[in-house]
């Protein structure tokens, strides 16, 4: 009598073994992610690897789309510019919060004022910018600023709408855990350091996206992430990691895709007078003395775009005429000896060890080329939570630091990089490096209130010139490459965002 | 016996209040926790309003105070990062890691025991030399070798087991577990067989060494002598004797894995507190980093007394007063 309950036990078994390794039906997709989510409060992070998990449980007022990130309605159907510090939003009607609740003007009042309070929001910024949130009626909002934003809307995408009814009755710790928007997806389940499982929201106002069930499974151990790939536990992958990309690219069953990034990575320098670096043609020699090109193909392994500026070609003030200047470190050297530092000068490089990609080896580099022109670096390599303190402090002497402006606009990039440090007024809060420079001071202030699109962009332009060709404000060296990685069989769909954000609705299986 | 345990806990007292004063001292050299929390716009104004709201502009021996007082009371904080409590975000993970740590120390134990009495019996044999060879691999590969090596063994070429993640768990009450689904099983092997790889070669070589002393004594020959079955010999008399130093070991392991099983737990990206930790210090998340330091400090402290309990049990001669 044992034995066929025996078989049948063990057949069980091995339905059950086979069940668990068939892979994921074709409308759901299994994604292992380099970042997790560190809370489901939309406001309280600010950080890329956050928001991107918020984009897809809220919608903001505005949104940005595909590959060009360009600005496009969400929330908000309509939007004008009343006057310098007003700002007026109609909103789209219809619409429903994940738990039923209809979106109007109240989520978006609540909102922005929420965005004020330190305690759950990393917005500070937004929020205390805001004079007055006003509802005209249901779907019509009137927005006053205490300064004029030219880059105000640009912003937006960010600022996820909450439903006031549920955030004001549910308790601070269930905000965190339980997210309730309008978003092309709900939370299905959240398992902290595990996986994220969203399931499409049906009555998304957009359309129900394609790809009905998501599983992210964030790793943050990079071979681990690209073993989860190659065994086929999982469908896609971001974050490709440089000493692994020739593997991933030989294997055959996968497909790399891959996009330059908006960062741009770029050694700043100060320019205290009476040190060397205050004289612009040390500054220049320095820039001929560093082969970007070499760093791109050794250390980078082919993996990046050299970059003559900061910001990158959509965003505004992005000057097409720059160009990089090439390596000549005989020309450095002659330029030295012109400045009076034939016998070279010491100076400290400070720069992050985990934040970008290969920044301690890039300083390595970047110090052994100096050394070749005569100019000792004192290499200062720390981990990031003690590398930006010290930028905002503004103590160092030279740094290196990569950047985009979620904006697109220059203007905000400037004025907390570049200007010089002035906290009363609020400029330079992360001008590491002492630099300052009248004229650029002068340039960046008048764009502050400038709001037609021409004049910001030829005035940006001008400035971005002057700060890279006239004064040299910084090396910019490269942008970064995004690399993802795919299964080729599941054939799907898939456009990298310039801002690196995984917004599902916007992947399909291409069957 | 009881004035032993009032002694022991009066010394875990002062060992939390000396480790987490250590940590606030070493706290202040660690970067200002304010530039990332107020956001990367933030203007200095509204930097100063936030460390206003967090209490970070007190001096830190006033921020210290404040902080054991509400320990005292069970608050430790809310984490920088999370912005929920720092103890509940901790003691969430604690299941992950205690089956992870209970399931390395049972395999450790069982397998380094067995195959040290196995050993010890025929020291000269082939197999015996071979298991003696591996061992000493076991204890001088680096952890996170052994699991890449072990992934890309069983994961991704032969592609038997999962390579990452706890799998299914079945939520009981508050405790998570991973044990009762087929699919958490297959996903604890890899991690338990990476983290017990050193135990596993510690325990073989103790076991061997002590049985191997213990078997050449006189009363061990009476044993023999008196034609007792081979199993009683082995297992009653022999073995008994050699368990005082090997429980201790794993005992004092066991500690040292629940609290920092940081690589295994990275590598395999288990859940567990030892993967908090890591990116706690990353992100500066100070609230999160003195609750653990001082809970991996509580764990290890009680079972050491634990261990030392036992140790009187197992040796009657051992008396505490």
């Amino acid at each position: 009598m044992k034995k066929p309950l025996f078989l049948l036990l063990f057949g069980l078994l091995t339905v059950a073994l086979v069940g668990y390794t068939m892979a994921a039906a074709p409308t759901s997709i299994i994604v292992a992610q380099d970042d997790s989510p560190a809370m489901m409060n939309p406001h309280g992070d600010d950080s890329d690897a956050n928001l991107q998990y918020m984009a897809n449980f809220f919608d903001g007022l505005v949104q940005r789309k595909g590959a060009d990130g360009t600005l496009a309605p969400a929330l908000a159907e309509k939007w004008e510019r009343v006057d310098a510090l007003t700002w007026k939003f109609y909103l789209r009607k219809g619409v429903k919060f994940h738990n039923g609740n209809p979106f109007t003007a109240q989520d978006v009042k609540f909102t922005f004022e929420r965005t004020a309070n330190p305690e759950v929001s990393q917005f500070v910024n937004f929020g205390k910018s805001l004079e007055s949130v006003q509802i005209v009626d249901d779907y019509t909002v009137v927005v006053k600023t205490k300064t004029p934003i030219p880059w105000f809307v640009n912003n937006l995408h960010q600022l996820f709408i909450m439903d006031k009814e549920s955030t004001e009755k549910r308790d601070a710790g269930d905000v965190m855990v339980k997210p309730i928007g309008t978003g092309a997806y709900k939370l299905e389940e959240w398992v902290k350091g595990s996986y994220v499982k969203m399931v499409a929201n049906e009555d998304y106002w957009e359309g129900a996206p394609p790809i009905k069930k998501v599983e992210i499974r964030p790793i943050t151990e990079s071979s681990t992430r690209f073993a989860a790939l190659a065994s086929g536990q999982v469908d896609m992958l971001t974050g490709v990691p440089l000493e692994l990309y020739d593997q991933v690219v030989a294997d055959k069953k996968l497909e790399v895709v891959s996009r330059p990034a908006r960062r741009s990575i770029f050694l700043v320098m100060g320019s205290k007078p009476g040190s060397p670096l205050a004289d612009v043609r040390v500054r220049k020699a320095m820039y001929m003395a560093i082969n970007e090109d070499e760093i791109i193909e050794k250390v980078m392994r082919g993996q990046a775009k050299p970059a003559p500026q900061i910001p990158d070609p959509p965003t505004v003030g992005y000057n097409g005429e720059l160009k990089r200047l090439p390596y000549d470190p005989e020309g450095a050297k002659k330029l030295l000896k012109e400045a009076g530092y034939e016998k070279g000068f010491t100076v400290t490089l400070t720069g992050p060890t985990d934040r970008y990609i290969m920044d301690k080896q890039i300083c390595e580099a970047a110090a052994k080329y100096l050394a070749k022109v005569g100019i000792t670096v004192n290499l200062d390599l720390k981990p990031k939570s003690i590398f930006f303190p010290e930028v905002a402090q503004g103590k160092l002497e030279m740094y290196l630091i990569g950047w985009f402006d979620g904006t697109y606009d220059m203007g905000r990039t400037y004025a907390k990089l570049v200007h010089s440090r002035d906290l009363d007024k609020g400029y330079g809060e992360l001008n590491g490096a002492f630099f300052s420079d009248a004229g650029i001071d002068k340039l960046i202030e008048s764009t502050a209130t400038m709001l037609d699109l021409k004049e910001r962009t030829k005035t940006l332009q001008q400035l971005n010139k002057m700060a890279m060709v006239d004064k040299i404000y910084c090396i910019p060296l490269h942008y970064q490459v995004d690399i993802y990685a795919l299964q080729k069989a599941k054939a799907i769909n898939f456009k990298p965002r310039p801002d690196r954000w995984m917004v599902y609705k916007e992947i399909s299986f291409a069957k | 016996m009881a004035t032993y345990i009032a002694r022991r806990l009066i010394q875990a007292v002062v060992v939390l209040l000396a480790v987490s004063l250590i940590c606030f001292c070493i706290f202040r050299y660690m970067g200002d926790p304010v530039i990332s929390m107020a956001g990367l716009y933030a203007t200095f104004q509204e930097r100063e309003e936030v460390r206003r709201v967090f209490g970070l502009d007190k001096p830190t021996y006033v921020q210290y105070g404040l902080f054991v007082w509400n320990a005292a009371h069970g608050n430790f904080g809310k984490s920088f990062v999370s912005r929920v409590s720092a103890l509940p975000l901790i003691l969430e993970r604690f299941p992950a890691t205690f089956e992870l740590a209970t399931c390395a120390v049972c395999i450790a134990f069982v397998l380094g025991v067995g195959l040290g009495v196995l050993v010890s019996l025929r020291p000269y044999a082939a197999k015996s030399r071979l298991i003696m060879a591996a061992s000493l691999g076991g204890i001088s590969i680096p952890t996170f070798l052994t699991g890449i090596l072990l992934i890309m063994v069983f994961s991704v070429i032969a592609g038997i087991l999962p390579s990452y993640g706890r799998g299914n768990t079945v939520q009981l009450g508050f405790w998570r577990t991973g044990l009762l689904t087929l699919d958490g099983i297959k996903h604890i092997i890899l991690p338990a067989c990476t983290l017990a790889s050193y135990q596993l070669a510690v325990l073989l070589r103790l076991t061997r060494a002590g049985m191997r002393e213990v078997l050449a004594e006189e009363y061990i020959k009476t044993a023999w002598a008196k034609g007792l079955p081979p199993r009683k010999v082995i297992f009653k008399h022999a073995l008994r004797n050699v368990m005082i130093p090997v429980v201790t070991i794993t005992g004092l392991q066991f500690g040292e894995l629940l609290a920092f099983s940081i690589v295994t737990e990275t590598i395999y990206q288990w859940p567990g507190m030892g993967n908090l930790l890591l990116t706690s210090i990353y992100e500066n998340d100070q609230p999160v980093i003195v609750t653990y330091i001082m809970l991996a400090s509580l764990i290890i402290i009680t079972l050491n007394t634990i261990v030392d309990i036992l140790y009187g049990i197992l040796n009657p001669k051992i008396r505490y007063d």
